[in-house]
């Protein structure tokens, strides 16, 4: 269950639906089991780390969003297939 | 209706909680990722551009509705 949200989003909210929105335009372009695959990786990643980082964690949530465009970047180039998960302790 | 269809169909979805009126958040449990989702999969059905700005303020079922129908006249 994600953290409630009022209608206006704060422009940190956007930038990470907006990244969110990347990873679903770049999954829709892969085979559909990547698709899959990407969805359910990228989905589960998002919303544990709205459930445990702190909202005011402004530094902590940019970091996330640097790293996830890199992910991002690295998806959309031809030569990957697919996303593999990293374990953090 | 084929908005609402696609509405119902999406896989977070309890098509017994989907009205015209309901919200995404208050009725149906969504959380602003679903939304994208959601808007991700109306403009693939329905084949529209809406940017980021305008696609992040839809949060209940009948801005999606109108929102996609005032898009896609003649579909």
């Amino acid at each position: 269950m994600g953290a409630s949200r009022g209608p206006r989003l704060s422009g940190l909210q956007k930038q990470v639906l907006s990244l969110y929105r990347g990873f679903l335009r770049a999954a829709r372009c892969k085979s559909a089991a990547d698709r899959r695959q990407i969805e359910s990786i990228v989905s589960a990643e998002f919303r544990r780390n709205s459930n445990q980082v702190d909202r005011k964690n402004f530094l902590y949530i940019e970091y996330l969003l640097r790293r996830g465009k890199k992910q991002l970047e690295q998806l959309q180039s031809p030569n990957t297939e697919s996303l593999s998960q990293t374990k953090q302790s | 209706d084929p908005i609402i269809s696609v509405i119902k169909n999406f896989q977070n979805v309890d098509p017994f909680k989907v009205t015209t009126n309901g919200h995404f958040q208050i009725d149906l449990g969504l959380d602003n990722l679903d939304f994208v989702e959601i808007v991700m999969a109306l403009k693939e059905e329905f084949g529209f551009e809406i940017p980021d700005n305008e696609a992040d303020i839809i949060n209940t079922i009948n801005m999606a509705v109108n929102f996609t129908a005032s898009h896609c006249q003649g579909n």
